[in-house]
């Protein structure tokens, strides 16, 4: 929940913002707009009800306020654009419908001021809101001076907040200095920050650092949810005196910010008759203000397998169906009213299982994000009983290891309770981190990385996989040359760790979010590349490289990496005979047994890799293609509904991937072609064309394209082509 | 059921980057058949050592089908799309599937096969429970008199196989045997058997050797299973490990744990990743996912139309405001923005998440203690060389491991996992498997890990103090409990700690599978050992909360006067307006909440008050102020 707002903008339409100045190509007025139209689409985006926004024009043609309307003086070309209410995208194409140079002058910005503090304070009345004016304006008209303090204690009094940003004002500390400035504007602007001084609430800044500063990323402020407010025990209180129980609250430290998903959608279809239209019409050029979209919805049937249904396959009735859950290919039904009985009951609690010490756990033991433990508000005995735990872990350089159910009945967790006692932050707490239960941990085997262990057990530390001294030597010169923890500058120029991770934005977020934003006020604009400070990141800074030059040129040379050329990382390259771990001479041993070239269908997948593997000639592959292909038929062929499919789509692979290996793509190529013919009219008994498409198309089977193997005569486009 | 009802459970599977990886392994499918040698040496029960406590009660064979049984049962619980078979050889019966177009049973003589390569179904494992439990009342298990050909059996394993996972990414055949030499001395059968063997490895069927010994003779892998076996020269060589009774460890654990060690197909997560170490200087690295949070499925739903339950499959129609069905053409994505959509054309929308190529991109080098130990959001990725693509590349990432772990230090480094993957900063941080580990199951190996760091989006602030208090004697006390209640080995091993929402739902799943009575009680190692907290540092703790009492008497006493001079200045002048003068009501503590529920004052607070106590107690703020407080007390009747 977020605090209500209410913000006027004032937005100088005069005459003089239709210009360009300062070598800008841009109009005052199109550079201003850059900032409002960026913090209006915020608005938008946010789409809360309670954050409302108004937008008065100054300089307007036309005059429309409420005290111009009365009859005051001073309040001319001053005109309410959008009185204050929650922000959508009609609106924002209303006003931009309006936001242009009027060719006037003659408003009084002062009078704007105050147009906007009586509109926020007959909106808001007393409620609790967060009240701002922002005033856009390159201060080129006169305005009546004589009232400032009026204004900036009405102001104050309304607890508004005035900013005012204008268009090449000097700014001393962003570095900007306007030269041949006019009289009125200086005197203009000294009159503003005068006003500014005067308000309790205001900020005052150049136009140019304002853009400058919309491409650093707004981080959305999200306010600390609390995941846990209860017991962390020590022993169990229920059953043994000695157990020790203390009031805490969990809120998150770290929680993954996600990124902007797209919603599937289609164009709206009108229902009237005038679909003609929209048919002819190219759809890449229908420009996006005509058009509307729909939401896209799923509608679910259901199937079960029936061999005796066409296809395999029947349609059933919602009605039939339960819920249940799979056992292995076993499916269990279970009555709405057991459906929980899986559910193991627990009770909401965090009590700790032992000690371990920080140097038994390695961080990435972490299975996800971070919560923060500290004991309960203005209760003494949590807050002392807690505290000495934080201090006693940090003390014996110990974690805690816990359980931990955040609700009755929610699945238990393992949590590792880490101490922070606030040296540095002055906020105590534990942090915790969830770690992997048993079935969470796949034990993969990998080799040792510092020595080699041979087939026959032997033991080497000499070895091309393991680094010479040289290599070590220059690695570790290295990895010491590109430290970046003091690389970084903080606000005063001192050196500091550089990439901290207050200064790691997510790039995909802000850029989707930008683009966003910007489409929305400009549907036909063009997509921006990434801001810079985006990928900032991405490659190591370039002082530092140019700094640690000696370092990595002898890495390099110590590396000897040799790139293996991508023609010999496929199968061509001659592989050396396989052989098991004896040493045998297997393909002599094959060559007795093997002495027929014939591929039985039942053996096929070895027997045609070693009829391939020892053919001397094309036309031996040739004949051994053929077998093969004929197998593959005869599987489709022979095929109970989809039984034989993925066998033949197993020898299929195969076959694609040793005549890619020998060069040969036009020898798939024409077979695939045959068999797309013969599956599709149906020659091979029966509609097979699920085999085409989910076995072949879906399985990556198609044609061989150039682009895989230089001396293939299909092009992409053909095997696209090829495909439908 | 809705297992993801609660916020802290969504740690993966809560973007479309996690899902990606799961849907890349459906194409990796595994299926593993276990042979296992039943043979006279082989049912011999272990002889009786006279050590009653540790005796060994299990036959070679008994102890490979117990240790097939759970296996099984894992892999329901953690590879439910993979296959499973178990093959018996050197059978006196012989027994293949009856199914038309393949071999009868006298193809394979003295091959038995028990389970047929398949998902496991509730019928399998009951099959194989009831041989296990019960024994073997069908005289399955009983050797035959004549010799089995290995050459048959390895044949029998490769139409298994070819038929029933044609095109699984990762197919394997367990051999669990004591007998090191099965045709010794002819030749032209050993032969043949190397000729099948070859077939396998050319059908793409990693062979996996547990061989049983016995006493103190050695399994010579000479003598018959180094022709029979192939390894990748170079790569990954993992040694052959002989399973043993003895030492206090029974047979079957000793085969469990050589299995298990190989039981998960190794499937990477990416492969032929550039790690750009410098500018220049590029080597190959595989990614593998060793963590990943393993749920109880979802629900499906169950065809109860028919004679037999049948799983339905759902088929999915897209329609639009109006039912009219979409076709795929017509399908554009758009973001929603203030009530209405944004569109973006497909090649902008994946314009927009370009970040770059695929890679793993060093920025730079800190110290291990830069790395905050709050920073964290999800799993790591575990790397390791490969020379595929860049020649050299092991030695490479072995002194930068060796380096960053001389050292202290980690990389910081750029990351895009995959094509379109969104870009990440992670940590790279060198594991060691220590030399000493029990079991090298416990220990994770040698290697670097991509530990993801938080960017600042993920960051959260909490606005509130927590004052940091000085270390006293209370603290001294709380020390020596820390001290007293280390775990097991002073460490967390993930393997002895089952999930057990994990375990309770497979357990009840699996015996209404199987029609047997449902259990009433968890076995559940993560409940604290509550009798040896109270026995180790009951004392300790008693002393300690008697000091805390104390102190928070005295602090207590402190605030209230303190409080009590504030309000004191407070009431002179009464300059202060109203609504600041009043205790900020989100820091009622929930014992004064409970008071003013119970004086029946709850009500005087302001719906703004109201929902801000609500807020922080994580609880909706809709509705009207009676609602609002029906819902806070409702809340304080349970929690407080």
């Amino acid at each position: 929940m977020a605090d209500k707002e209410a913000t006027v903008y004032i937005i100088d339409v005069g005459e003089s913002m239709a210009d360009c100045h300062n070598g800008r190509e841009e109009s005052d007025l199109d550079f201003s707009m850059r900032y409002v139209w960026d913090k209006l689409s915020t608005t938008v985006a946010a789409s809360r009800k309670t954050w409302t926004v108004g937008v008065l024009g100054l300089n307007t043609r036309k005059t429309d306020n409420k005290q111009a309307h009365e009859g005051l003086d001073g309040y001319e070309h001053i005109s309410v654009l959008q009185e204050l209410g929650p922000m959508s995208m009609t609106s924002l194409k209303e006003l931009k419908s309006k936001i242009k140079p009027s060719g006037r002058s003659g408003g009084d910005a002062i009078s704007a001021i105050v147009v906007a503090q009586c509109m926020i304070d007959a909106f808001t009345k007393k409620l609790k809101y967060n009240r701002k004016i922002v005033l856009v304006t390159n201060a080129e008209t006169p305005f009546d001076d004589d009232s400032l303090e009026d204004v900036s204690s009405k102001l104050n009094e309304s607890n508004i907040e005035l900013v005012i940003i204008g268009v090449d004002f000097d700014d001393a500390e962003y570095g900007f200095k306007e030269e041949d400035k006019s009289s009125i504007k200086r005197r203009n602007e000294q009159a503003l920050e005068k006003l500014i001084s005067q308000c309790n609430l205001a900020v005052y800044g150049t136009m140019a650092q304002a853009v400058d500063e919309l491409s650093v990323p707004r981080i959305k402020h999200v306010r600390p949810f609390k995941s846990y407010d209860g017991a962390l025990t020590l022993g169990d209180p229920a059953s043994y005196q000695s157990a020790l129980s203390i009031h805490v609250e969990r809120y998150f430290k770290t929680k993954r910010a996600a990124v902007p998903s797209a919603s599937t959608v289609v164009i709206k279809q009108e229902s009237g008759g005038h679909s003609q239209s929209t048919q002819t019409m190219d759809e890449e050029d229908v420009p996006m203000d005509g058009v509307e979209f729909s939401g896209v919805k799923q509608l679910r049937t259901y199937k079960v397998n029936d061999p005796d249904a066409p296809g395999g396959k029947k349609d059933v009735e919602m009605e039939d169906l339960a819920r249940g859950y799979q056992y292995g290919s076993t499916v269990v039904p279970f009555s709405e009213s057991d459906l929980n009985i899986t559910k193991l009951e627990t009770k909401k609690g965090l009590t700790v299982l032992g000690f371990v010490p920080f140097s038994n756990y390695e961080p990435f033991m972490n299975m996800g994000e971070t919560g923060l433990i500290v004991a309960q508000r203005q209760n003494e005995e949590a807050e002392i009983t807690l505290s000495a735990l934080i201090h006693a872990l940090h003390e014996v350089e110990s974690y805690a290891v816990a359980r931990y159910v955040q609700k009755d009945g929610a699945q238990p967790q393992i949590l590792l309770l880490k101490p922070n006692p606030g040296i540095e932050d002055e906020f105590e707490c534990l942090y915790d981190v969830p770690l992997p239960f048993a079935e969470d941990v796949r034990s993969y085997q990998f080799p040792p990385l510092d020595k080699v262990v041979t087939v026959t057990g032997n033991v080497l530390t000499e070895h091309r996989l393991l680094p010479s001294e040289d290599l070590n030597e220059a690695m570790s010169d290295y990895v010491d040359a590109m430290d970046i923890s003091t690389f970084g500058a903080d606000d005063d120029g001192k050196p500091s760790e550089y990439a901290p991770i207050e200064e790691l934005y997510n790039p995909v977020i802000h850029r989707v979010n930008q683009a966003i934003r910007s489409r929305a006020v400009d549907p036909d604009g063009a997509i921006e590349p990434p801001a810079g400070i985006l990928l900032r990141f991405s490659n190591p800074p370039e002082k530092l490289v140019e700094k640690a030059k000696p370092e990595i040129e002898s890495l390099i040379e110590a590396a000897e990496i040799k790139k293996v050329p991508a023609k010999a990382q496929g199968k061509r390259w001659k592989k050396e005979a396989v052989k098991p771990l004896s040493g045998l001479d297997i393909d002599s041993l094959l060559g007795q047994s093997r002495k027929t070239k014939t591929i039985s269908s039942e053996n096929a997948v070895p027997e045609f890799k070693q009829t391939i593997a020892t053919a001397d000639d094309d036309a031996t592959v040739e004949d051994a293609v053929k077998q093969m292909g004929q197998i593959i038929r005869k599987l489709i062929e022979d095929s109970f509904a989809d039984l034989f499919y993925s066998r033949a789509a197993e020898n299929l692979r195969v076959m694609r991937e040793e005549l890619l290996g020998l060069e040969l793509p036009g020898m798939y190529n024409k077979f695939l072609t045959a068999l797309k013919r013969s599956i599709l009219s149906g020659e091979l008994n029966g509609d097979r064309r699920e085999m085409w498409f989910k076995h072949i198309l879906a399985g990556k089977l198609s044609l061989i394209t150039s682009e895989e193997s230089e001396v293939s005569d299909v092009t992409e486009e053909q095997a696209k082509a090829f495909m439908k | 059921m809705d297992w993801k009802d609660n916020e802290d459970n969504r740690q993966d599977g809560d973007d479309g980057e996690e899902e990606l990886d799961e849907t890349d392994y459906k194409t990796q499918k595994d299926a593993v058949l276990f042979a296992i040698d039943v043979s006279s040496s082989m049912i011999q029960p272990p002889p009786n050592t006279g050590d009653k406590k540790k005796a060994d009660t299990d036959s070679a064979v008994a102890a490979a089908l117990k240790c097939a049984y759970q296996i099984m049962q894992q892999r329901i619980i953690a590879q439910p799309k993979d296959m499973m078979g178990i093959l018996l050889f050197g059978t006196e019966k012989s027994k293949f599937r009856d199914e038309p177009g393949s071999r009868s049973s006298s193809g394979y003589p003295h091959c038995y096969l028990l389970t047929d390569l398949d998902i496991p179904s509730a019928g399998d494992v009951k099959q194989l429970k009831a041989l296990v439990e019960e024994g073997d009342e069908e005289g399955i298990l009983v050797p035959s008199k004549d010799e089995v050909l290995m050459s048959n059996v390895l044949f029998c394993a490769n139409q298994v196989f070819t038929t029933n996972a044609a095109n699984f990414g990762s197919r394997r055949l367990f051999i669990i045997t004591d007998n090191d030499d099965p045709h010794s001395g002819d030749k032209t059968i050993k032969s043949s058997a190397a000729v099948r063997a070859k077939d396998l490895y050319d059908l793409g069927v990693v062979i996996e050797l547990f061989p049983v010994s016995r006493d103190n003779d050695k399994f010579d892998l000479t003598k018959f299973y180094d022709d029979i076996i192939y390894r990748d020269p170079g790569v990954e060589a993992d040694e052959v490990k002989s399973s043993k009774s003895g030492d206090g460890i029974t047979l079957l654990n000793s085969l469990i744990s050589n299995i298990n060690s190989k039981q998960t197909p190794k499937r990477s997560y990416f492969s032929n990743l550039p790690f750009e170490l410098a500018p220049g200087l590029t080597i190959g690295i595989k990614g593998y996912m060793p963590l990943h949070r393993q749920q109880p499925h979802r629900t499906c739903w169950v065809w109860i139309g028919g004679e037999k339950a049948q799983l339905a499959y759902s088929e999915t129609a897209k329609v639009d405001s109006t039912t009219r069905t979409v076709e795929k053409t017509e399908i554009k994505k758009a973001y929603k923005f203030g009530g209405e959509y944004i569109y973006f054309k497909p090649e902008e929308a994946v314009a927009l998440k370009d970040m770059g190529k695929k890679v793993l991109r060093v920025i730079g080098f800190k110290p291990r203690s830069q790395l905050p130990s709050w920073a964290s959001v999800k799993k790591s990725i575990f790397i390791f060389p490969s020379e595929e693509h860049f020649v050299g590349s092991t030695r490479v990432f072995s002194a930068l491991w060796q380096k960053l772990l001389k050292s202290q230090k980690i990389g910081i480094a750029w990351f895009i996992a995959r094509e379109n993957a969104n870009p990440i900063m992670v940590a790279i941080i060198p594991s060691r498997n220590p030399e000493d580990a029990q079991s090298s199951t416990q220990a994770f190996p040698d290697g670097l890990w991509l530990y993801p760091l938080p960017f600042a989006d993920d960051v959260r602030t909490v606005e509130f103090e927590a004052k940091r208090r000085p270390a006293d004697e209370v603290t001294d006390k709380m020390r020596e409990i820390v001290m007293n209640l280390q775990l097991p080995k002073a460490s967390y091993n993930p393997l002895k700690y089952p999930n057990p929402s994990l375990q309770w739902h497979y357990k009840i799943l699996q015996a209404m599978a199987l029609e047997e009575d449902v259990p009433d009680k968890l076995d559940d190692p993560t409940v604290p050992k509550y009798r040896q907290i109270d026995k180790r540092v009951g004392g300790n703790l008693a002393e300690l909360k008697e000091m805390v009492a104390e102190k928070a008497k005295v602090l207590m006493e402190t605030r209230a006067f303190k409080r009590e001079i504030e309000d004191y200045d407070d009431d002179r002048p009464s300059k202060r307006a109203k609504p600041a003068a009043k205790k900020p009501s989100g820091h009622l503590n929930n014992a004064q909440l409970k008071a003013a529920m119970e004086q029946d004052t709850l009500k005087k607070l302001t719906v703004a008050e109201l929902k801000d106590i609500l807020v922080s107690k994580g609880l909706s703020t809709a509705g009207k102020k009676a609602e609002l407080l029906e819902k806070l007390e409702h809340w304080l009747g349970e929690n407080a």
